[in-house]
C-alpha cells in the first residue's frame, strides 16, 4: 500500500510503499515505517491505548487518534459520520495520507506544537478552589453527579476538538472547546463553591459566545466528550443569571 | 555553550506521572523552587493509563466496615511473599486514608456509592473490598488532578526533554544533561536536589501493558551515576492483557465479578486458588493461565477467555466503561456480548532504585520515586490498586525531604558533563553499524523467552549470553537522524542504551536467586527458600562499568514470615 506522509513542516510529502498486516492501526504503520524503511519519521505516542492523547493526526483528511484507528477505518469511503478537512496534498490511489493535525503549528512531520492549546486551557485556571476545613472527611457527591462529572472529566486533552474547530485561530483569544469543558466541569463540580462566577471567566465574546455550533468538536472527540453541549449549557445559565439580576 | 544552557533549580524533578507530580507539588508548598523535566508532555506519562484503583481502608463499603490499615498492610505482605520491608509498608497503608482524601479534596473525580462515599471494590489479594476507584479510569482522573494542581502552584516545566546523563560530582548529585527534542539542543540544569520518578522499563519486553515510553530511563541513569538497584528480578505480568495489542484489561473486571475460563468452559482458577479464585495475587493468576494454556486447554494463539457477559450490560456499562471501549477499540468485539480474549503481559517492575522511606539512593542529593524506585513496598509480588497509592504517598514524602536538601549549585560540574554529552551524542551520529530496530525486537523477545513467567538457569545464562551479544553491538549502532528537530531516532537508540542496561541487570538478578517465590518462579528451584533468600538481591555498577551483586535484609517486625496460599 502507498503511505503518503507530510515531512518536515510541509515542504514535501514521501511516499512508501509498505507491505500491511491484517487488523493494522494507523500508529503500528507508522512504526512499520519508522522502524523498517525510514528512521528519521517522526511522530508522537506513549500509551498506545487511546487514553494519553498523543497521536491525534489526519488521515486522508479525518482527524483520529492513530492508535485506535484500523488502516480499514481510513480507507473505507463508505463510512460516514466523519469530519474531513481538506488536504494540501492528493490522496495516494487505495492508499493512505497522514498530516498532522491542523491549526497548531507544525514542528516536524506529524508532530506539532500543543503550547497554544494548552496555553488557553492554563488561562481558565482549571484547578478545583474548594474551601473546605475537613480534610480527614470526604464530600458526599451523589452517583448522577458523579457520573455527569464523568463526561466531561474523561477529555484526554489530545486536542483534536482544537483542530476541526472553525472557531479556533478565527476569533483570537477563543479558549476551544476542549478548555471551555473543562472549566465547565469544574463548575458543574457540587465541591465548588464558586458556582457561576467560575463561569463568568469565558462569559465574553471570544469564550462561551464564540462558538458557532458547528459540533465538530463532539464528532472527532475520541472519548464521546460533548464540549458542544458544555458551551450551550453554560450561556443558558449565564443569560438565566443576567435575566435575574 | 553558555551560562544561559543551564536552568537552576532547587528542586528538579525528571518525570511528570503521579510520582513526580505528587513530588514536586511537595516541593513547591515546602518553598523550594521546583521544575519538572520529561520527555513527554505529563499528561501523556504512563500513570495515565492505569485503569481499576486505589487501594485505602476508608472501610465504605458495607462488606469492608472493619476494615484497617492493619488488614492492608497485612495483605500487601502476605502478597509481597514476606519480601517487602514491613516499616515501609506501614507507611504505605497508615497513610493511604488520608492520602486518597487529599486527592478527592483536589478535585478527583472518584465513583460514589449509595451514599455518595467514595466507591471502593474487591482487588485481587484482598481480604475486603479496598480499591477506591474512578469506573476504570482511576490513573487518568488522579493524574488529571496533580496535573492541576502543579499548574496552578506555577511549576516550571520543561516538556519534551530526554535526560541524557546525571551530573555526580565528589559522590553528590548536581542536576543533569538533556536533550532539548523540539530545537534539538542540549540543556544543562543544576540542582541542589534531583528527582527521579521515571516510572518502569515495560520496553524491554515483548508483550507488555506499559505505554511505549517505559524505557528504563531512570533505572539506567541512576545505575551508571552509582546508584544501587534492588529486587530487580521481580517483574510483574499482568494476566489479563487483550490478546494480540497486550493493552491492559484492568483487574478491576475480576473484582466486579468476571470469570476466567478455558477452552473447555471451565472455570480453571478454582483448582489452582480454592477459595480466591479470580481474586488470587496477580503472579498465581497468570502462571495458572499459562499452565492452562502450556496444557493445551487455551484458545489457538495461546489466550484463555475473560467472560464478562453474566454481570450484565448495565454494570459493565458503568463500572467496566473503559474496558468495553478498549475490546470494542482493540479487539472489535462488546464484552457484553462475548468473552474478551486474554493472555499475561509484563506490567509492571517490583525492583527498582534501591531508596529509604524519603526516597534517598546512596547518592547524596538523587533521590527516586514511583515505579522506578524500590522502598520496598510490594515485595515479590505487587497487589493491584498498591502502585498508585505508593506513587502519591511516598511522592509526597521524598518532595518534602528532597526540599530541605541544600547541597548548594555546582554549575561547573554540570559545564564539564555537559560538553562530555555533547560529544557523545554527536559521536553517535558518526557511527556505521545497525539501526536500533532489530537490536531492539532481539531484546525484548530474549527476555520475554527467558527470563518470563517461568525461568531456569540453563535459559538465563543463554538470555544473558544473548543481552551481552546485544551490548556490543550497541556500540557500533547508528543513527540515521536527519536534522536537529525531533530527531526520534537519537532518542530511541538512547532509549535502547538504558533499555540494555537494565534488561542484563534483570538478567543478572533472576540468575542469582536460586529460589522461587512471587513473581520470580524457577522450574529449577521451584520452592521458596526463607532459610536462603528472605532476602534483598542488590546489583551495583562501578566506575569502570563493572556489576557486583550484594545482599541486604528483609526488614520484618509487623507479622511473622507465613505460608503463602490463597
Amino acid at each position: 500500500m502507498i503511505v503518503r506522509i507530510h515531512r518536515d513542516k510541509g515542504e514535501r510529502y514521501d511516499d512508501y510503499n509498505v507491505e500491511i498486516s491484517d487488523g493494522m492501526t494507523v500508529l503500528e504503520l507508522l512504526f512499520r515505517i519508522q522502524e523498517n524503511i525510514d528512521q528519521t519519521l517522526a511522530f508522537r505516542y506513549s500509551c498506545r491505548g487511546a487514553i494519553c492523547g498523543s497521536c491525534a493526526v489526519l488521515a486522508n483528511g479525518r482527524p483520529v487518534l492513530a492508535c485506535k484507528t484500523p488502516l480499514s477505518r481510513v480507507t473505507d469511503l463508505k463510512n460516514g459520520g466523519y469530519v474531513s478537512l481538506p488536504s494540501k496534498t492528493e490522496l495516494p490511489a487505495g492508499g493512505i495520507l497522514l498530516e498532522p493535525a491542523p491549526k497548531l503549528p507544525v514542528i516536524r512531520d506529524l508532530i506539532v506544537d500543543w503550547e497554544p492549546f494548552f496555553g488557553e486551557y492554563r488561562k481558565l485556571v482549571p484547578v478545583l478552589k474548594e474551601n473546605n476545613n475537613h480534610p480527614e472527611k470526604e464530600h458526599l457527591v451523589g452517583k448522577d453527579e458523579s457520573r455527569e462529572l464523568e463526561k466531561y472529566t474523561n477529555c484526554i486533552l489530545c486536542a483534536l476538538c482544537w483542530s476541526v474547530c472553525p472557531v479556533v485561530n478565527e476569533v483570537n483569544g477563543y479558549p476551544g472547546p476542549a478548555a471551555l469543558a473543562k472549566l465547565f466541569r469544574f463548575y458543574l463540580d457540587p465541591r465548588e463553591p464558586n458556582g457561576i462566577k467560575r463561569l463568568s471567566l469565558a462569559d465574553n465574546e471570544a469564550g462561551w459566545w464564540a462558538c458557532d455550533f458547528y459540533t465538530n468538536c463532539r464528532k472527532v472527540c475520541p472519548k464521546g466528550v460533548p464540549p458542544n453541549a458544555a458551551i450551550g449549557r453554560a450561556r443558558k445559565l449565564l443569560k438565566n443569571e443576567e435575566v435575574g439580576k | 555553550m553558555g551560562e544561559k544552557d543551564i536552568y537552576r533549580h532547587d528542586v528538579i524533578v525528571i518525570g511528570g506521572g503521579l510520582a513526580g507530580l505528587r513530588a514536586a507539588v511537595e516541593a513547591c508548598d515546602c518553598g523550594a523552587d521546583t521544575a519538572v523535566v520529561s520527555k513527554v508532555y505529563p499528561l501523556r506519562s504512563h500513570s495515565v493509563a492505569a485503569q481499576g484503583g486505589i487501594n485505602a481502608a476508608l472501610g465504605n463499603s458495607p462488606a469492608a466496615k472493619d476494615d484497617t490499615w492493619e488488614k492492608h498492610a497485612f495483605d500487601t505482605i502476605k502478597g509481597s511473599v514476606y519480601l517487602a520491608d514491613q516499616d515501609a509498608v506501614e507507611v504505605l497503608c497508615r497513610e493511604a486514608p488520608e492520602t486518597v482524601l487529599e486527592l478527592e479534596h483536589w478535585g478527583t473525580v472518584f465513583s460514589r456509592n449509595k451514599e455518595g462515599r467514595i466507591a471502593q471494590r474487591p482487588f485481587g489479594g484482598a481480604g475486603v473490598p479496598r480499591t477506591c476507584y474512578a469506573a476504570d479510569r482511576t490513573g487518568h482522573n488522579l493524574l488529571n488532578t496533580l496535573f492541576e494542581q502543579a499548574n496552578s502552584r506555577g511549576i516550571k516545566f520543561y516538556n519534551e526533554y530526554f535526560v541524557t546523563s546525571l551530573v555526580v560530582d565528589e559522590e553528590i548529585c548536581r542536576g543533569c544533561i538533556t536533550l532539548d527534542l523540539q530545537s534539538g539542543k542540549v540543556y544543562g540544569f543544576a540542582s541542589n536536589s534531583l528527582i527521579l520518578a521515571t516510572g518502569g522499563y515495560g520496553m524491554i519486553y515483548d508483550h507488555s501493558t506499559n505505554s511505549l515510553i517505559n524505557t528504563a530511563d531512570g533505572m539506567a541513569l541512576a545505575c551508571n551515576a552509582g546508584a544501587q538497584l534492588k529486587d530487580m528480578e521481580f517483574v510483574q505480568f499482568h494476566p489479563t492483557t487483550l490478546y494480540g495489542s497486550n493493552i491492559l484489561i484492568s483487574e478491576g473486571a475480576r473484582g466486579e465479578g468476571a470469570y476466567l475460563v478455558n477452552s473447555e468452559g471451565d472455570r480453571f482458577m478454582a483448582r489452582f486458588a480454592p477459595q480466591a479464585n479470580e481474586l488470587a495475587p496477580r503472579d498465581i493468576v497468570a502462571r495458572s493461565i499459562m499452565k492452562e494454556i502450556e496444557a493445551g486447554l487455551g484458545f489457538d494463539g495461546g489466550y484463555v477467555h475473560l467472560d464478562l457477559r453474566h454481570l450484565g450490560a448495565e454494570k459493565i456499562k458503568e463500572r467496566l466503561p473503559g474496558i468495553r471501549q478498549i475490546a470494542m477499540d482493540f479487539a472489535d468485539l462488546d464484552p457484553v456480548e462475548v468473552p474478551i480474549p486474554v493472555q499475561p503481559g509484563q506490567h509492571y517492575s517490583m525492583g527498582g532504585i534501591d531508596v529509604g522511606i524519603d526516597g534517598e539512593t546512596g547518592v547524596k542529593g538523587l533521590y527516586a520515586v514511583g515505579e522506578c524506585a524500590c522502598i520496598s513496598v510490594h515485595g515479590a509480588n505487587r497487589l493491584g490498586g498498591n502502585s498508585l497509592l505508593d506513587t502519591l504517598v511516598f511522592g509526597k514524602k521524598v518532595g518534602k525531604k528532597a526540599c530541605n536538601e541544600r547541597n548548594g549549585e555546582h554549575v561547573s560540574a554540570v559545564k564539564d558533563v555537559m560538553s562530555r554529552e555533547i560529544n557523545r551524542l554527536q559521536g553517535l551520529l558518526n557511527n556505521k553499524g545497525e539501526g536500533f530496530a532489530t537490536l531492539m525486537s532481539e531484546m525484548k523477545k530474549t527476555m520475554f523467552d527467558r527470563f518470563g513467567i517461568f525461568r531456569d538457569e540453563d535459559s538465563m545464562n543463554e538470555g544473558l549470553r544473548s543481552l551481552n551479544d546485544l551490548g556490543k553491538r550497541y556500540k557500533q549502532i547508528v543513527v540515521k537522524g536527519s536534522g536537529k528537530v525531533f530527531n526520534q531516532s537519537l532518542v530511541r537508540v538512547l532509549e535502547l542504551g538504558y533499555m540494555l542496561d537494565i534488561a542484563e541487570v534483570v538478567a543478572v538478578s533472576a540468575i542469582e536467586r536460586k529460589e522461587s517465590r512471587g513473581s520470580h518462579f524457577r522450574t529449577d528451584f521451584p520452592d521458596r527458600s526463607d532459610d536462603q533468600y528472605l532476602k534483598h538481591t542488590l546489583i551495583k555498577t562501578d566506575k569502570g562499568q563493572k556489576r557486583s551483586i550484594d545482599f541486604s535484609p528483609v526488614k520484618l517486625g509487623l507479622f511473622p514470615v507465613k505460608g503463602d496460599g490463597y
